[in-house]
């Protein structure tokens, strides 16, 4: 057994820690008080940044005040449109790309043991390539401008979600293949309906890991070789010494994660409501 | 417990019952075959003018810049540059986020309060900090050290708070009955549950390293592999297949450097399976 599957074995789950002895989570609003009770250290994190950056001089450490001050500014909504839209464009062209690549190469290489089997020692190189790596190289071939980065992007993405499709549809029962197989069900139906939800949930954990890689490409293609985008605002923003648009800018990349992995969750939650929901009867019997 | 094994096959099945010596023996000759027609392809699609020889090299010229470069000095030491950033940052955040990890899974009121700071801080993308280590370090070895630490440590130390805190209750109900506490709880109970959750942690932290050491070494300028790269991109298409050859080089470094990490976590993985599977057994 030397398939290229990266064991994804033991990851802390992505949905927010319940209790794993079975307690009962109360209603809703007790829940919200508790994660209310729960921001302290951030608050007070904030709160000493506050006040130990208000008497700053320091161009590169500025008061926390006026870097929200800027943000208001910048940020609030002008920048958006020229600095953050077409990241967020080329992030989704890229993701997008990749996760259709990604799912379809990898069913087809489930499918075809031969075809698995011969790829994957090149598969499994470019999955350890460290993709930065490929930015002067994309460079040269596609320029300065938007196809490099939606080029990056896709090729980073594609290779943790193709990985965890193949190995999601790998780990299907044999047993449930067997049954619809009895039940007189066709090839594709089988593929459609037995293996692919099967493999959702680990479908998924290749299309977040894909996420992630994503936005660091997002960034790191910006601050290499662009002209626009936030990557190249912070950069830029360091080299002109203006500390205070540079804070503003990291600000705006911790939003964007933020959000795009709430976002993330919540589909998944969405996605894959079944596959939770029969977990926990699990654990409840 | 929650999480899932699947993935990992069982240690000691293969799938082709008598016959695996001639599977394996074809698979190698597919898989050869493969990287020779790859290879070939790339070469005539070069050669022939699909692709433009000012943006991308012919194979043979790339293998003859790879097997060059091997025999320089130079080129091992960017290797070393990369490998010293890589590992001192890797071991500094894996060190820190163990112990901070440990720290912070054991307490209910430390996991609740610090959580929400941990994910947000994970959320920030670690190449958003790159031009304040730049500020901070300029492009000196500790400026990659500590972007490599930073961003190895949020992800593992998530990692390492599950892991501790998915003692199984029977374990924990078990040990507090038989009294074991304080530091002998945590080395015979807590650390053997989490020891699985901290192997793949580690594993993922050593290749997300390799990616954050290069990306220091493109945009902040720090010795090494990226820098290397970005210096042949500069230099025109004349040094094309030197580029190329760099990026085989650090493809390589990730291959070895991901192996060596899946098989100690496999090494882990395969006492802790064993252990379970006897444990579900004694319980049917």
């Amino acid at each position: 057994m030397t398939a290229p599957v990266t064991p994804q074995v033991k990851v802390a789950p992505s949905e927010p820690a319940t209790s794993s002895r079975g307690r009962r989570i109360g209603p809703r609003t007790t829940k919200a008080l508790i994660s209310l009770g729960s921001l302290w250290l951030f608050a007070l994190l904030v709160a000493l940044w506050w006040l130990g950056s208000n008497n700053s001089h320091s161009s590169f450490f500025p008061p926390l005040r006026l870097t929200l001050i800027r943000f208001r500014q910048l940020w609030l909504f002008a920048d958006v449109r020229t600095d953050l839209a077409p990241s967020l464009f080329h992030l989704a062209i890229g993701y997008a790309i990749a996760s259709v690549l990604g799912i379809a190469v990898g069913a087809l290489m489930w499918a075809l043991p031969l075809l698995r089997q011969a790829s994957s020692p090149v598969v499994y190189f470019l999955y350890v390539l460290p993709a930065p790596i490929l930015i002067p190289a994309v460079l040269v071939l596609f320029g300065i401008g938007a196809s490099m980065s939606v080029a990056i992007i896709s090729f980073a993405c594609v290779w943790p979600i193709l990985l965890n499709t193949l190995d999601g549809m790998r780990g299907t029962d044999q047993l449930k293949i067997d049954t619809a197989r009895s039940l007189g069900l066709s090839y594709w139906r089988r593929l459609w309906s037995v293996v692919l939800p099967g493999a959702s949930p680990q479908i998924v954990a290749g299309l977040r890991a894909g996420l992630q890689v994503g936005i660091i490409l997002m960034v790191v293609s910006e601050e290499v070789g662009s002209t626009q985008g936030i990557g190249f605002f912070i950069l830029q923003a360091q080299e002109n010494f203006a500390g205070t648009d540079m804070w503003t800018g990291i600000l705006v990349l911790g939003v964007v994660g933020t959000v795009l992995n709430v976002l993330f969750v919540a589909g998944e939650r969405f996605a894959l409501r079944w596959y939770y929901g029969s977990r926990a009867a699990a654990r409840e019997r | 417990m929650a999480t899932t094994t699947r993935g990992v096959s069982a240690p000691g099945t293969s799938r082709g019952g008598g016959r695996w010596y001639t599977t394996r023996t074809t698979n190698l000759a597919a898989r050869l075959a493969l990287i020779a027609v790859l290879l070939g392809i790339w070469q005539l699609l070069v050669v022939g003018g699909a692709l433009n020889k000012d943006a991308f090299p012919t194979m043979s010229s790339t293998l003859a810049a790879l097997v060059d470069q091997i025999h320089t000095s130079a080129c091992w030491t960017t290797v070393a540059q990369t490998l010293e950033g890589w590992g001192v940052g890797v071991a500094l955040g894996c060190v820190a986020a163990i112990v901070l990890g440990s720290a912070i899974g054991l307490s209910r009121f430390a996991y609740r309060s610090t959580i929400p700071v941990i994910e947000f801080l994970k959320a920030v993308p670690v190449v958003a900090i790159l031009p304040i280590a730049i500020v901070e370090f300029g492009t000196r070895l500790s400026m990659k050290m500590v972007l490599v630490a930073f961003g190895v440590f949020f992800p593992l130390v998530i990692q390492v708070i599950y892991g501790v805190r998915s003692v199984d209750p029977t374990v924990a109900d078990t040990a507090t009955s038989l009294q074991v506490r304080g530091a002998r709880r945590f080395f015979v109970v807590v650390i053997p549950s989490a020891a699985p959750f901290i192997a793949t942690g580690v594993r993922i932290a050593a290749a997300t390293g390799l990616v954050i050491e290069i990306v220091a070494e493109l945009i902040g300028g720090g010795a090494g592999l990226g820098q290397r790269i970005l210096a042949a991109e500069n230099a025109g298409p004349s040094s094309l297949p030197v580029m190329y050859a760099f990026i085989l080089i650090t493809g390589l470094i990730g291959v070895t450097l991901t192996g060596i990490f899946t098989v100690a976590e496999r090494r882990t993985l395969r006492w802790h399976e064993s252990q379970r599977n006897i444990v579900s057994r004694g319980a049917s």
